[in-house]
């Protein structure tokens, strides 16, 4: 036992002593702290600059009703209520391209910000056209729209005989929706928005941990390797003992960053609040979905063992290869099997309960991955998550197995790569 | 402590059809120096590590220190220093020997202080420098050698198992190293170590082992081994350029069967039936002026070259390394 814990030692101080780790232990957190803050804060600079002026814009009104009089004054006073207003021009169906032409070149000086083109398409309530330098402005986008649609209801609601200001009071309405989640566990405010994007968070990160702490299982084997200590090592501990030391020792380097980023990720979403109204920002859109710590404890399990399957594979691959090229081109198998398990992420997103996700979900080399996202965005029946685990239990257990018998011959194994057949062969060995 | 240090039975190993080490039996005594020697692939190196249970032997039995070699406690007993050396190179020193002590069971602290011992032997620490803090990476080849060498001796083996300790060590390394040896020796441990220098093993072994192609050629205490071989061989050092009559003498195979020729020193091999002063007359003879004239028992190199047949001899097989 003290030999193992002198491996896991060895393995876990030399990574977290260095510059990389501590990089990226910084890096995280300050990724989040943009994610949660940033967003929040530029939004609230942005109202208290107060809302893009709209009436800067220039309307060629080709409908020869007063549809662009009316959207004109609209945008003017009605969204800021300042003194400015469109620009309108009254054009025939004739003089149109000349006109757009012209707008076009005012644009291109800065002295308005687009043209927006109502013709008779848009009478008849179905389009209007815009160009400007603010088409990708999806909130602006959508005021314009608003705002021409409403003008063109108002108008036939005045001309079916209903006098301006009843046609006003009917289409004044503005309904959002408010959601509510529900789940075995109750009532939650969180909206599905949330449970998405914490469900992705979490996917990534297991998939990133994973496949970063896999990837380092893997050089350390092929360093012992190369640099020959591995035949002193072997020397002093069976080589399953100096795998599994290894494995827990890097795993345990992955453990100790997710814990660092998720105390702090934690730690600066309780002190949202009041970080954001030291900016004056208001509260973030979205809420944390609450998992729990039955489910804290469901996800780590889920980390401990897809980790396990992993990187006893890639040890495998290690012990297999004699430099860092052979070494990209044999973690090939092995990168797929855990690509697999993201690429398919849109689907499962879009159907968390549908036949992939749920297939995805149960499999060994993708539960890891699949199963803690599907968690976080809809309830799981209990059979799943207990069918999950077991096999990605068996599946870690096999690998490591599977690591060991090839890592024993590989290690001390120089010259060419072996095939499938030889390797085959090497588990077989006594 | 009557168990011999290694006993080696029948062993057998093979590797996809080509056959390692075949029947192997040797015993090793306790508190001598014994070598193991033999061409490249001889089966020196796989005899080692199956010594050592890094690989397992398809059949035999193999004793260590008096118990059986895959005994988990007898590793911490036993200290080796592969062919292929090597280290952690970005670990500093310090850290990479207590690793390796550890990994031999020594607690921390016991490692520290021993490493503080043996770097100051060595010369990696004194009152000017200390290079225990230093990578691995940042030290000379020698250097390198020198803390992989601390390594295998940190926990006070027992057994030192050394394979081709000689290869690649520079003049000074290769002292120290002979005169630990000595010492591990005087300290009444056990030493084994494999080399294809002959000239070494001569001067530091007990006894020797010879292998080649897998199996044991000859083996026991080189006094014995020596004195099997009868003493036919003389050694020749002309004070001058010696004259072509004197070559003709050499080159007769009445009386010489071979010639090793450096010129002013030469080696020969009598013929049968002929003894040395016939050989020094005819030399006298000849005019040859003779500084000395040796019968020697032949070197291990010789008998080597004589078991072996030189058809076994690779390039890189030399008497004096």
């Amino acid at each position: 036992m003290a030999k193992l814990w002198a491996v896991i030692r060895r393995e876990y101080l030399e990574r977290v002593r260095s510059r990389w780790f501590l990089i990226a232990t910084v890096f995280g957190p300050v990724l989040f702290g943009a994610l949660l803050f940033l967003p929040a804060i530029l939004t609230a600079r942005d109202r208290a600059r107060g809302p893009e002026d709209l009436s800067r814009i220039v309307i060629l009104d080709a409908t020869a009703s007063a549809l662009g009089e009316r959207v004109a004054s609209a945008l003017g006073g009605g969204l800021s209520g300042g003194a400015s207003q469109a620009r309108l021009e009254r054009v025939q169906s004739a003089t149109l391209a000349e006109a757009e032409e012209r707008a076009t070149t005012l644009v291109l000086a800065d002295s308005v910000r687009g043209y927006l083109v109502l013709d008779s398409a848009t009478l008849a309530g179905r389009t209007a056209r815009y160009a400007g330098t603010n088409t990708t402005a999806m909130l602006e986008m959508s005021a314009l729209e608003r705002s021409v649609q409403r003008q063109v209801q108002l108008m036939r609601m005045e001309a079916a005989g209903l006098d301006a200001s009843t046609s006003d009071q009917l289409t004044g309405v503005n309904v959002t929706i408010a959601t509510e989640r529900l789940s075995e566990r109750g009532r939650s405010d969180g909206n599905a928005f949330a449970g998405v994007l914490f469900g992705i968070g979490v996917a990534m990160l297991l998939y990133m941990t994973i496949f970063i702490y896999g990837l380092n299982v893997m050089r350390g084997v092929l360093e012992e390797k190369q640099s020959r200590v591995a035949e002193v090592v072997l020397a002093s501990i069976s080589p399953s003992r100096l795998l599994i030391g290894k494995v827990i020792g890097v795993g345990s380097v992955g453990l100790t960053q997710i814990m660092i980023w998720v105390g702090v990720g934690w730690l600066m979403y309780s002190v949202r609040e009041r970080v954001l109204s030291s900016f004056d920002a208001g509260g973030l859109p979205f809420a944390m979905p609450d998992i729990g710590v039955a489910g804290a404890v469901i996800i780590l399990l889920f980390f401990v063992f897809g980790f396990l399957f992993y990187a006893g594979l890639f040890a495998a691959v290690g012990a297999t290869v004699n430099s860092e090229q052979e070494a990209q081109q044999a973690q090939m198998p092995v990168v797929l099997l855990l690509l697999l398990s993201v690429m398919f992420l849109q689907n499962i997103l879009m159907q968390p309960d549908g036949t992939i996700a749920v297939l995805l979900s149960v499999l060994p080399f993708s539960a890891p991955i699949v199963m803690p996202m599907r968690m976080s965005m809809t309830d799981v029946p209990a059979t799943h998550l207990a069918g999950a685990l077991a096999s990605v239990i068996t599946g870690a257990v096999l690998a490591t197995w599977l690591a060991a018998r090839i890592y024993r011959v590989g290690l001390l194994m120089y010259g060419k790569r072996p095939t499938v057949r030889e390797l085959a062969r090497w588990v077989r060995r006594r | 402590m009557s168990e011999p240090a290694v006993s080696i039975r029948q062993v057998v190993k093979q590797y996809d059809g080509h056959v390692a080490v075949r029947e192997l039996s040797l015993t090793v005594p306790r508190g001598s120096v014994y070598g193991l020697l033999g061409p490249n692939g001889a089966g020196k190196t796989t005899s080692i590590r199956m010594l050592l249970n890094i690989i397992a032997p398809d059949s035999g039995d193999i004793r260590v220190l008096g118990a059986a070699h895959d005994d988990p406690n007898i590793v911490d007993r036993i200290g080796y220093l592969p062919e292929e050396r090597g280290l952690y190179r970005k670990m500093q020193v310090r850290r990479v020997l207590r690793f390796l002590g550890e990994l031999k069971g020594l607690s921390g602290r016991d490692a520290d202080r021993r490493i503080d011992g043996w770097l100051e032997r060595l010369g990696l620490k004194s009152g000017s420098e200390d290079w225990s803090h230093a990578k691995v990476d940042e030290l000379s080849r020698g250097m390198q050698q020198k803390v992989q060498f601390i390594g295998a001796l940190l926990h006070e083996p027992e057994l030192v198992v050394l394979d081709e300790p000689f290869s690649g060590l520079d003049p000074i390394n290769a002292q120290a190293l002979k005169d630990t040896v000595v010492e591990l020796r005087k300290a009444g441990r056990t030493v084994i170590f494999s080399t294809h220098i002959m000239d070494n093993a001569e001067r530091m072994c007990d006894s020797v082992c010879i292998m080649a192609r897998g199996e044991v050629v000859l083996d026991g205490r080189v006094s014995d081994v020596r004195e099997e071989h009868t003493a036919r061989m003389v050694t020749i050092m002309f004070a001058s350029s010696p004259p072509t009559a004197v070559e003709s003498v050499l080159h007769n195979r009445a009386l010489v069967t071979r010639v090793d020729d450096s010129h002013r020193l030469v080696e020969v091999e009598l013929a049968e039936g002929v003894h040395a002063p016939t050989l020094l007359t005819a030399l006298v003879g000849a005019g040859a002026q003779i500084e000395r004239f040796e019968l020697v028992r032949p070197s291990l190199h010789r008998i080597f070259l004589d078991r072996v047949g030189a058809s076994h001899v690779e390039a890189g097989m030399t008497g004096h390394g």
